[in-house]
């Protein structure tokens, strides 16, 4: 269930501790992180059965939907992830691969995916898992009723889909069932083939089946608030629901017709506790695993705690910097670059890139958690970041020469326009924790130090409602910056956040040579990896060149592990079938 | 008297109504809408658009406040943008929790609060008054949240005694099993809330006890000969606890009102974390549902505590 949503975070999400880094000059180390390991190998013998407790990380109860269709936030897929299962397996570069509940073929000439059914896979009332049930599963994200958030432009690449979806058509006609609604086979026709499609949580389809015999004569628009969902939903992964106390605990126990081997414990209790209580949650040992967000700034003493025993993985989530370079045209749905804003010179661009020390936030309040990004494809997408690139380190020299270059001539304390006008330049911001703060202040002061009068828009950092508002406003003069973050999928492919007609090309940056690129990361020959490789490689050269969008940051996220537990990993090859693999190896949980 | 009660429940009427447009007008005014930051790029701002359209949230302002008075009045209060769910069913669910904890944490507050206070008073300057004036300073000056931690790490994690987080055992037997649970994991939550709310009571009533032996009536009584045990059971208690009667009705009504640290700390779900979850995603349908529900109850709680008022002080009548 990790790889479902992209999300627009706030920088909460990234950031760790407090007071602001200043150093002058050039950037002289880079930030070490720390490396923790992707697993927890376990020698002991598993016991049989035991109840694995799960602690889920959160300040909010859950919202207590348990069909990820319906879902909007990650708590819910958190607390139900036991019974929950993905229809593919995948690699650990989340490719698809066959073996889990449903096999995947995808045929470029023909324009279509084959799904393929196992056999053996079954509801937990018995019932098997039908055709129709994978078809109504798109119906469900896609009907115009729908109250799921899941719906995208790639999946309206389905032919037919746009029709379903503006409510024209009652079927999407291009699903076909070759063996009937009871059959094992799905074929989805598309306009167009993209590489993406190979990859878990890419939008084309919706990779879960809905349990149709059971959920048929609910409304769609009235199905996340049904009972069937709420309460007893069905399931065809490792675990079923045994029962959910609302916004705070789910239990489940193994579920009898689950397809692959049985799950190796006797039940899962997934509990929700607070940030400020998880660590004394830890230290008396009441979990054996942590989900959600645990808090960087709790790393230095949650590693040492012992019985466990602390594993990592490469974040998604990714901080960035935008600039203001345009508008979105709402006639043509496509953005556009306006050569009179302020940030249209590249060279001020740079310079702002290179005023900013990076290395030194991250290392100082990062807790060896968090580092500099370098490119726009962060380092998670181990296959397409380029490691050659390395974006823009400290360098205050480099940057007052090239607003020197550029006419931005100082005048007193501040640099004028290069027509002697003043510049201000106005910093969005969302508003967080007191680091957070601190953070975006040592950006301000960086940049004051290359003669920048860079202010915070309406003087302070923004509520996240406001901020996110002013940023998708079609077009807006208040801010010429800003700083915000992804939480990215399993497919960076960079069409939906820095295309032409992506919305979320918030920063408006248009170039026909952008472009060309990103055609060509999609295109069809980038079915072959190593093409796409290079295609990628050649984006992020000409994004750093081009420092629309600034990487600012990533980081690893962690999770600690009771000594107990058994074939735990963070690999995302075994993401799909983990709850079924964990197995304990004592009754209480570990102290040492 | 009775007429003057019901016409303050009909003033009630036109203040709901003026405080409905109010509210709603004032949600609307937020920056955002119920599906902003939770974008996924994969989606396109046309889906948006769609959520907002099917949501009724692009129709004009009176639009929107007349679909939900109809509504109202079907006892329907709309469904919840981020549950997905009628929101009656969420606040009903909600209230519930809450009212465990609040009726046990008030409950407490007062019956821990009023000897205490009543004590310290009679035994002005004693050792045990001083040592319940050196509680009453440090929990004045000590923030809530700060005991609500520290006592969840030493009697729920330390001494194990309590259960630490939710408002119930996930596996809890259905029945009475339920309800020993669920009174299992209010005790520590509503046990702290209540040694830290108690001290407005006992400062209060302390104080009032103090001036009470000092004035005219109390000198008479003694002067008469009252044994002094009568005189402050007569006398000056019954006198010092009408200050604190005064609020009982807002005490009463404010049960629902929740309390976010609690709530946070020991993820315990009750309406104060509804409240403000609903404001951070523009959750309009719940916050106005609230806004109302708590801008009632203060109605109702000023009309309780005069009532009460006049029910407890014989030389107060309602007119």
């Amino acid at each position: 269930m990790s790889k479902t949503k992209i999300a627009l975070t706030g920088m909460a999400a990234l950031s760790v501790l407090t007071l602001a880094a200043c150093s002058n000059g050039n950037s002289s180390s880079s930030n070490k992180m720390v490396k923790l390991p992707q697993a927890y190998k376990n020698s002991k013998s598993a016991i049989k059965g035991g109840t694995l407790k799960v602690a889920e990380v959160n300040d909010a109860p859950f919202q207590g939907i348990t069909d990820p269709a319906l879902a909007s936030n990650a708590e819910d897929t958190d607390v139900f992830a036991p019974e929950i299962q993905d229809l593919f397996n995948n690699d650990s570069h989340y490719k698809f691969k066959n073996g889990g509940p449903a096999n995947f073929k995808l045929d470029k000439s023909a324009k279509t995916i084959t799904v393929t059914l196992r056999n053996n896979l079954k509801w937990s009332d018995g019932k098997p898992v039908t055709a129709k049930d994978v078809e109504y599963a798109q119906e469900v994200v896609a009907s115009p009723d729908s109250t799921s958030q899941q719906y995208s432009d790639s999946m309206s690449q389905i032919v037919g889909m746009d029709e379903f979806h503006a409510g024209k058509s009652k079927t999407i006609s291009g699903i076909d069932m070759p063996d009937g609604e009871n059959g094992k086979k799905v074929v989805f026709h598309f306009k167009q083939m993209s590489p993406g499609m190979q990859y878990g949580g890419s939008g084309f389809i919706w990779e879960y089946a809905e349990p149709y015999h059971q959920i048929k004569d609910i409304p769609i628009a009235k199905l996340a608030s049904s009972a069937q969902v709420r309460k007893n939903p069905l399931s065809y992964g490792p675990f079923k629901l045994k029962k959910v106390v609302a916004g705070e605990s789910t239990s489940f126990v193994p579920n009898k017709y689950y397809w692959g081997s049985k799950p190796k414990t006797s039940g899962v209790t997934v509990q929700v506790v607070s940030t400020s209580a998880i660590e004394q949650a830890l230290k008396s040992h009441k979990y054996d695993l942590t989900v959600g967000g645990l808090p960087t700034s709790k790393y230095p003493q949650i590693k040492k705690i012992s019985g466990y025993t602390t594993t990592g993985t490469p974040s998604r989530s990714f901080g960035y910097f935008g600039f203001n370079l345009g508008h979105f045209d709402t006639k043509t749905a496509e953005n556009v670059m306006d050569s009179s804003k302020k940030m249209s010179n590249v060279k001020l661009r740079q310079a702002m890139a290179y005023a900013i020390n990076q290395d030194e936030v991250s290392k100082k309040f990062g807790n060896g958690l968090s580092e500099r990004a370098t490119t726009l494809v962060p380092r998670f997408f181990t296959q397409f970041h380029d490691n050659s690139n390395n974006g823009y380190p400290l360098n205050i020299k480099k940057a007052n020469k090239l607003l020197d270059e550029a006419g931005y001539k100082k005048k007193g304390k501040w640099r004028q326009t290069p027509d002697g006008k003043p510049l201000v330049i106005n910093f969005a911001a969302m508003k967080g924790s007191d680091t957070v703060q601190a953070e975006e202040d040592d950006y301000l002061q960086q940049w004051h130090k290359v003669g920048l009068d860079v202010k915070y828009v309406n003087n302070k950092p923004m509520e996240m409602n406001s901020f996110y508002s002013m940023l998708q406003a079609p077009s807006s003069n208040k801010f010429d910056i800003y700083l915000a973050a992804w939480q990215f999928a399993t497919e960076p492919s960079p069409q939906q956040t820095y295309g032409k007609s992506a919305q979320f090309n918030m920063g408006h940056f248009v170039t026909a040579k952008n472009t060309e690129l990103i055609n060509k990361i999609d295109s069809p020959k980038s079915f072959d990896t190593s093409y796409r490789k290079q295609q990628f490689k050649a984006w992020q050269t000409y994004m750093t060149k081009e420092a629309a969008y600034l990487p600012q940051s990533e980081g690893t996220d962690y999770s600690p592990v009771n000594n107990r537990v058994k074939n735990f990993t963070n690999d995302p090859a075994h993401t799909n079938t983990q709850y079924a693999e964990l197995a304990l190896t004592s009754n209480s949980t570990a102290t040492k | 008297m009775w007429k003057t009660i019901l016409r303050r429940l009909l003033i009630i009427i036109p203040e709901i109504i003026a405080l409905s447009i109010l509210v709603f007008l004032l949600a609307k005014a937020m920056p955002g809408d119920p599906f902003t930051g939770s974008i996924n790029p994969h989606a396109s701002l046309a889906h948006i658009h769609h959520l907002m359209r099917i949501n009724g949230l692009y129709d004009p302002w009176y639009q929107q406040y007349w679909n939900w008075v109809v509504h109202l009045f079907h006892g329907n209060l709309g469904m919840s943008y981020e549950y997905q769910e009628p929101v009656t069913r969420i606040v009903g669910e909600r209230a519930i929790n809450t009212l465990w904890l609040a009726v046990f944490a008030t409950v407490m507050t007062y019956a821990i609060g009023l000897p205490v206070g009543l004590y310290a008073g009679r035994h002005q300057n004693s050792r045990s008054d001083h040592a319940i004036r050196i509680y009453t300073y440090v929990t004045l000056s000590v923030p809530f949240f700060v005991v609500l931690v520290l006592g969840l790490w030493i009697f729920g994690y330390m001494l194990g005694w309590f259960p630490t987080t939710g408002s119930i055992n996930t596996n809890a037997a259905p029945g009475m099993g339920s309800v020993i649970s669920r009174i299992q994991h209010i005790v520590l939550p509503g046990l702290l809330q209540a040694f830290f709310s108690l001290t407005g009571i006992v400062q209060y009533l302390r104080s009032e006890v103090i001036d009470a032996t000092h004035s005219d009536y109390v000198r008479t009584a003694r002067s008469k000969g009252v044994p002094v045990r009568d005189v402050f059971r007569h006398h000056i208690f019954r006198n010092s606890l009408l200050p604190i009667t005064a609020t009982a009705g807002y005490a009463i009504t404010g049960l629902l009102g929740g309390s976010v640290f609690t709530e946070t700390i020991f993820s315990y779900p009750g309406m104060g974390l509804l409240f403000v979850s609903a404001i951070n995603y523009r959750d309009y349908t719940v916050i106005t549902a609230l806004v109302l529900l708590f801008g009632f109850l203060n109605m109702l709680g000023t009309l309780l505590s005069d009532i009460i008022m006049a029910a407890v002080d014989p030389r107060i009548r309602i007119e």
